[in-house]
């Protein structure tokens, strides 16, 4: 059961650095032709500085490689193979490439518990804000998280 | 499979309120591809890769990642518009994906206004199995400059 009196808190800042490596991972992953995250001239003829992030490419910084998410479990007391995603919100405000150090600044917003169908779960709105090297701030998110219990 | 090229994007001038996208047909979703997401994304939760600890947490086997499902999305998104104009893209994950299913991502415009940086429009979107089953419904929003 995710522990309450976390709704509010601050989960701490980290750094997520991006790479081509992890974003041609992600898009082979999805089986994405689009030439823009295959081919950085692709992209620059459309405009980009170099090859853009796909649209759910920060999730990356959400998982193992930085131990964000299971710190997030941890904190809230949830066992991992109960959590499931409910929701995802991006709210883009500027591209992200390969070689940007990303800082994530997490945040739960809340922590509500709701009677469904299949029993009783506990619902968890986290929200982060996105910044790059340069200080500028390039993706809001929100996510909602279930604890099937 | 081809990817989008900078003449093959939607006109969202010409489109209104109603009128649906290209629907985007994706491969049956695999095993192997589950891994892969894993991999990728470093979501190691072993309710998607392996049978044995999906079943113990009471599920028929390994689920699809809920973001592999808006990954698709994503693609769709980003093949009918230049990534760029991506403003907003908010998904509620409803059912679960099980390897095998064959997904089809589907949007309509929902809200065509204008602003001073150009043409905002707003489309609903859902992405669906072979019996239709709806995975995650959402919307997403795209700023088309002028």
């Amino acid at each position: 059961m995710a522990d309450k009196t976390k709704a509010g808190a601050d989960l701490g800042a980290y750094t997520f650095e991006v790479s081509w490596v992890k974003i041609r991972e992600l898009i082979q992953a999805i089986g994405d032709p689009n030439p823009i995250y295959h081919n950085k001239e692709a992209a620059v003829t459309e405009g980009y500085h170099d090859t853009p992030c796909p649209p759910t490419f920060i999730t990356l910084a959400f998982q193992e490689f930085t131990g964000f998410f299971l710190k997030v479990l941890d904190t809230l007391g949830i066992p991992l193979v109960k959590s499931l995603q409910g929701e995802e919100e991006y709210e883009y405000l500027g591209e992200i490439y390969p070689g940007d150090l990303l800082t994530i600044e997490p945040r739960v917003e809340s922590i509500v518990e709701k009677k469904t169908r299949s029993g009783p779960m506990d619902l968890v709105t986290l929200r982060t804000r996105v910044s790059n090297q340069h200080g500028v701030e390039v993706l809001r998110t929100r996510s909602l998280l279930i604890e099937r219990k | 499979m081809k990817g989008p090229t900078m003449s093959s994007y939607v006109d969202f001038h010409s489109l209104e309120p109603d009128d649906a996208l290209p629907p985007l047909k994706k491969e049956p979703v695999t095993k192997t591809q589950l891994v892969r997401y894993a991999g990728a994304s470093g979501d190691f939760n072993p309710i998607h890769t392996d049978d044995a600890t999906a079943k113990e947490s009471g599920l028929p086997g390994v689920i699809a990642q809920g973001i592999l499902i808006m990954g698709f999305v994503g693609q769709a998104i980003t093949a009918w518009a230049p990534k760029r104009f991506l403003r907003n893209f908010k998904v509620r994950l409803t059912n679960m994906t099980f390897p095998g299913d064959s997904i089809t991502v589907e949007a309509t415009v929902a809200q065509k206004t204008r602003s001073s940086e150009g043409l905002l429009i707003l489309c609903d979107t859902s992405a669906k199995d072979q019996e239709g089953e709806i995975k995650l419904s959402g919307h997403f929003e795209l700023l088309v400059p002028d």
